[in-house]
């Protein structure tokens, strides 16, 4: 069943005088449970289509529907709330809250929406301990390692329930081990929770475990599934890259 | 758990050293307001205590029209000095003391000399409970207030440099020349026993009688033309000015000391809008410090603020966010400014600050004060100002597109 469906999505921004087209008329559709990955050069618009479907950005044209409703047009209040409720998100630089500690940064967007703290201290220990966080429930982010902080970002993403997590190269700041047990986590959580994840990466590992490849050039779409990327993130990872 | 408030504090405390600064600039600011209000509590309680009780009384009782012709002497605007006249204004609640007077213009004569002065004519015993300051600027005030020499007669240092001239002895004989009741020129000799400091500015050429001199001089035995009341607390006297003019009806009028002394009120009136002004410029640099820092604050945290938007967090939760910092600093920086400042105000209180008027050669001792009201006034200004400085900045936060503030702005 459908969760993202993007049609003719363009989305254009002004640069200076120039206008700069990102994405030229998208169309995409990601059903729940996938584990999807975008890829695509340096200025392709896969960040400003991660964005859109984040409900980060508005698209200029086309219709979004998420998990059937459409949301594209929707004001900045309303939009907040559907990320809060229905979406997770990881980020490169992990972006934790650095004044709150491992529970509080994992609870943060439950505490924002007023959950009952009660509940919320269940499941987030749950998490934390799926994650392997245990140890470190009340350290402070700059007190922890880069693979640690990912952690945290993941359960932080993953408390809310989400139906989509949105994950932004995730991997980009980690070493190689770290990389291959944080990917690791994200696809058991897939598969155990039936979560659906959308990278966007240029790490062949990613691209390796990725059920579907998406490839994005130039604001275009070139494949809705991509069996040849995929097999090329097989290669890639062969090789050693 | 934790709250958005929790927060607030939490990145108050985060970079410590520009918190640290912040708060510095609070500090001095609120401290040096607090001390300069204490300063100036403190002068101007003297300024009242000075008048009141060295020269004016806290009350005068005067026929209605007399204040307004003062000076031309009208003295057929008097009022009874007898026993039955002054029960009626001891009966009324709140009066400690009362002290008849006469005031007039005339001449003083000495040797070859003749000079205009103003007189006042009082009974000296009673004088004294009124207005004790004035005993203390006084010469040789004993001759003058047991009546050992009956036409003494007291003048300001200005009157005696004027006299000097003529190389006026001590215990010189002189004349007072003046019109009577009825128009009529009448003199008296007098004794010039003594000298009395001015202790405010304004006085120049007068000279001292006791009442009996001036009324068989006036022709006006039993009368007086003014009374002068003094009261157990200061605070209450437009409630007992209202019950003496009650008691006295339409054909006198009762005036506080600050109708009498127009310019000390008019003196303080000015001094408080400078320091409004003072205040208002020290408020303003220490909040714009504030601004600034939470202009640096959103800055810094642009990413942040990205983060928390991207998790859900409404535009208004991200200004309430920021405002709340704001506020915690100017309340820390108000609460600790005002505990200073207080501080240096007791300590100047304890230890008193002796100061001399221009135009007044009498030094008197100010005693810095500052009201709870004023304190806590002073820390709500700081929070609510700090609110309002940064506004702008939070502002600024709030209306930050989530894409462009994840980018790091």
């Amino acid at each position: 069943m459908a969760l993202v469906q993007l049609s003719g999505i363009k989305k254009s921004y002004q640069l200076g005088k120039t206008e700069v087209v990102a994405l030229k008329g998208v169309d995409l559709t990601i059903d729940k449970g996938e584990f999807t990955v975008v890829m695509g050069p340096s200025g392709s618009g896969k960040t400003t289509l991660l964005n859109i479907i984040g409900c980060l950005d508005r698209a200029s044209a086309g219709s979004y529907k998420l998990d059937g409703e459409e949301i594209g047009h929707r004001d900045f209040n309303d939009l907040a709330e559907v990320r809060n409720r229905k979406i997770g998100f990881i980020f490169q630089n992990f972006n934790l809250i650095p004044v709150l500690d491992v529970v509080e940064n994992i609870e943060f967007p439950c505490v924002i929406r007023g959950e009952d703290r009660k509940a919320l201290r269940a499941r987030t220990l749950k998490i934390a301990a799926e994650v392997g966080l245990t140890p470190y429930l009340k350290q402070k982010p700059d007190e922890l390692s880069g693979g640690q902080r990912q952690r945290v970002a993941i359960a932080r993403a993953l408390v809310t329930e989400p139906q989509l997590v949105l994950a932004d190269e995730p991997t980009a700041n980690l070493d190689s081990t770290t990389a291959d047990q944080i990917i690791d986590l994200m696809l058991k959580l897939n598969r155990e929770h039936g979560v659906t994840f959308l990278f966007s990466t240029h790490d062949p590992r990613v691209m390796e475990h990725a059920r579907r490849v998406v490839r994005i050039h130039d604001g275009v779409m070139e494949d809705g599934t991509d069996a040849a990327a995929h097999e090329a993130g097989r290669m890639h990872a062969a090789l050693g890259h | 758990m934790f709250s958005l408030l929790q927060i607030a504090v939490r990145n108050v405390l985060r970079n410590k050293r520009r918190t640290a600064i912040t708060l510095a600039a609070l500090l001095i600011g609120v401290s040096v307001m607090v001390s300069i209000r204490g300063l100036l509590n403190g002068l101007q309680r003297s300024l009242v205590q000075n008048v009141v009780q060295g020269q004016t009384g806290a009350l005068q009782i005067h026929r209605v029209g007399f204040l307004k012709n003062v000076l031309s002497s009208p003295l057929s605007l008097d009022m009874p000095q007898d026993a039955a006249f002054e029960a009626k204004l001891l009966a009324v609640k709140h009066v400690r003391a009362i002290s008849p007077r006469i005031l007039f213009a005339g001449m003083v004569n000495v040797a070859d000399q003749t000079i205009f002065l103003g007189v006042q004519a009082v009974d000296p015993i009673r004088e004294f409970k009124v207005v004790p300051l004035r005993a203390k600027t006084m010469e040789d005030k004993e001759l003058f207030e047991t009546g050992k020499v009956v036409d003494a007669m007291v003048v300001t240092e200005q009157l005696q440099t004027a006299l000097k001239g003529s190389n006026v002895p001590k215990d010189a004989p002189a004349a007072i020349l003046a019109p009577d009741k009825d128009g009529a020129l009448s003199g008296e000799n007098v004794t010039l026993t003594g000298v009395m400091k001015l202790n405010m500015p304004g006085e120049k050429k007068v000279g001292m009688l006791r009442l009996d001199v001036a009324q068989r001089l006036l022709k006006m035995e039993g009368r007086a033309t003014e009374y002068i009341v003094a009261v157990d607390d200061i605070d209450n006297i437009a409630q007992v000015a209202a019950d003496l003019k009650a008691a006295l009806g339409p054909d006198y009028e009762v005036s506080m000391w600050d109708e009498i002394a127009t310019f000390i009120k008019q003196a303080m009136t000015r001094q408080n809008f400078i320091l409004s002004l003072v205040a208002t410029v020290f408020l303003i640099l220490m909040l714009l410090g504030v601004a600034n820092t939470m202009l640096m604050s959103v800055l810094d945290r642009t990413r942040e603020i990205g983060t928390m938007m991207a998790v859900g967090v409404r535009r208004s939760k991200i200004l309430g966010l920021f405002l709340m910092e704001a506020a915690t600093i100017g309340a820390l920086g108000g609460v600790i400014g005002g505990g200073v400042g207080a501080l240096i105000v007791l300590v100047l209180h304890a230890r008193g600050i002796s100061i001399t008027f221009p135009g007044s050669n009498v030094p008197f001792t100010i005693q810095p004060y500052v009201t709870p009201t004023y304190l806590a006034s002073i820390v709500a200004i700081a929070g609510l100002g700090a609110l309002v400085f940064a506004a702008y900045p939070a502002w600024r936060a709030s209306r930050l597109r989530p894409v462009e503030a994840l980018a790091g702005g």
